[in-house]
């Protein structure tokens, strides 16, 4: 199993490297357009072919993947900030703070986080740069995660609270911030990381969904969301090629689950 | 009694912080203060000021919030704009549809993901099988629900079975993980060098160990279903709420949403507290206990 994850590792880190140099792999930008030649078949000159506007899919492929790619983790690093902040205000407060805080937690679990998302992107500006929707839909993402992650963080920080090395921490005269720093933070660390990869996987199947459904990473730039809508005519059983995507992705996500621990996705 | 009490405590403090955020977001999000028919140049200039005035009005977010809950409390859940329509007839108008579909989605699913989970706790030495369905699980669990119910209209299926087949990996690996547990306890091996059928075994031994934890994922199973029914019904073109939801977020009709993701929650918090309430007393409070 340990070589499996190291294989998924090293397959992982080599998609973000070409995701982040697209310009060595293909010529042509995500959005030029050539347009003699629209739909085009796999040729020497486009691998995967040109979608409807002749836009070149490979160059596509590789901008969306680094749209994907880079943002979901930064989405799920937001919402493990906001759990660890959120998670240890209530396990270190206790009382009214904790009891609100839980009780929030528990509404945004209770939603459907699809629904919550629709109706908060559907509150957004209209006329926004493709730049401005891509940072709205993973921005979104990650504030509304937080949830799932602040119980467990503050479940530990509980834990935590009462044992023998912060209680002495305390009795030597230790500062809060440095109780927090440089005793609870350490310990909050591993399952901080774990909630971060357990997050990143669903932040990539959640974009690509709102993108499927016109919601997410607008027109022109790509994203593996929007990629996929070329599938929306059935015309994938025939162009076999257009399901390079979906390759991409499902050995991606795949390749994330791969690395997390087993006992993570116990109930 | 008491778990019920907060339970429906619960229930009422989700309906009034739905409320008020979808107020907010009605009052704020940007063109809420433009009524398309302003730019209807046969209406006079009264009756364009007062449409001005009417929609300055609902801009109130407080106001609308209290509007709202006056509304509800006589059972009207308010107007749809871009449907043109009462937002309750048009939930009583889908709510079949969706309800159907999660139905044959739920009980497909849970047939087939607890259907495979047995067989792989029972014989421990087929790893071929166990392998098999693993990865055939961990591969759907890689695709997104639109994904698969592309693929799926590609090949004819119906939405029902979209659902079936999204909710199937997710059920069967949370039950397997359970169903794998309770056969490795020693009570079940006692149980076996004492000649008790498998049958029995299963039904009273495994499904009764592993019955909280399975009643928690039967309600987290409504969840999932009603988020993934938004995908499975646009692609799949089915009139159901999924989509009604999916035609409310893009016409930006955020009363109709707000309404739809109230009812969705309720729908979920439900499940969980039938979840709650059938499950042991014991159970729980030895899990509370344990949590904390």
């Amino acid at each position: 199993m340990k070589h499996v994850r190291m294989g998924a590792a090293v397959f992982l880190a080599a998609i973000v490297l070409a995701a982040i140099t697209p310009r060595f792999w293909v010529t042509a930008s995500y959005d030029a357009q050539f347009r003699e030649t629209p739909d085009a078949s796999p040729s020497r000159q486009f691998p995967l072919g040109t979608d409807a506007l002749g836009r070149d899919r490979l160059s596509r492929l590789f901008y969306g993947t680094r749209v994907s790619l880079l943002l979901a983790p930064a989405a799920a690093a937001l919402s493990c900030a906001v759990a660890a902040a959120l998670g240890g205000i209530a396990g270190m407060a206790g009382g009214w703070m904790d009891r609100a805080i839980v009780a929030a937690a528990d509404l945004f679990l209770s939603l459907p986080w699809l629904f919550l998302l629709l109706m908060v992107r559907a509150g957004l500006p209209l006329n926004v740069s493709p730049a401005a929707s891509v940072t709205i839909t993973f921005l979104l993402l990650g504030a509304l995660g937080w949830a799932a992650p602040a119980r467990v963080v503050r479940a530990a920080v509980r834990e935590l609270k009462d044992s023998d090395f912060l209680l002495q921490a305390r009795a030597s005269g230790c500062r809060r911030s440095r109780l927090l720093w440089r005793h609870l933070l350490p310990n909050v660390a591993p399952i901080l990381w774990a909630q971060f990869w357990i997050a990143v996987p669903v932040y990539i199947l959640a974009e690509t969904t709102l993108g499927m459904l016109g919601l997410g990473v607008a027109e022109p730039l790509p994203s593996w969301g929007g990629l996929l809508r070329e599938l929306e005519d059935g015309a994938a059983l025939s162009h076999l090629w257009l399901l390079a995507p979906v390759l991409l992705l499902a050995a991606v996500v795949g390749s994330f689950q791969l690395i997390l621990p087993r006992e993570d996705y116990s109930l | 009694m008491k778990r019920l009490v907060s339970q429906f405590v619960r229930m009422a403090l989700l309906v009034l912080a739905a409320g008020l955020i979808g107020a907010f977001l009605a009052g704020y999000s940007p063109g809420a203060l433009v009524d398309e028919r302003e730019l209807d140049h046969r209406l006079s200039e009264d009756s364009l000021s007062a449409l001005r005035a009417a929609k300055g009005e609902s801009a109130n977010a407080s106001a609308n919030f209290a509007r709202y809950v006056r509304g509800l409390a006589h059972g009207d859940l308010g107007y749809s704009q871009s449907n043109n329509a009462p937002v309750e007839g048009l939930i009583r108008d889908r709510a079949p549809e969706t309800l159907r579909e999660l139905a044959i989605g739920l009980a497909g699913s849970w047939l087939l993901g607890l259907g495979c989970a047995i067989p792989v706790g029972r014989w421990r030495r087929a790893w071929i099988y166990d392998g098999a369905l693993s990865l055939t699980a961990g591969l759907l669990l890689c695709l997104p629900a639109a994904l698969i119910a592309y693929l799926c209209l590609a090949a004819g299926s119906k939405s029902a079975v979209v659902l079936v087949i999204v909710l199937t990996p997710k059920i069967f690996r949370f039950s397997r993980t359970l169903v794998v547990a309770a056969y490795g306890a020693s009570h079940v091996t006692m149980a076996r060098a004492r000649g008790i059928a498998e049958s029995r075994i299963l039904c009273t031994h495994i499904l009764r160990s592993a019955a909280p934890q399975l009643l928690a994922l039967a309600a987290t199973s409504v969840s999932m279903a009603m988020g993934a029914a938004i995908p499975i019904e646009t692609i799949c073109d089915v009139p159901g709420l999924g989509r009604l939801a999916w035609q409310a977020a893009m016409a930006r009709d955020v009363p109709l949403l707000l309404n739809l993701t109230m009812l969705v929650a309720l729908v979920t918090i439900t499940a969980s507290a039938i979840a709650e309430a059938v499950t042991p007393a014991e159970t729980t409070a030895g899990r509370k206990g344990g949590s904390q």
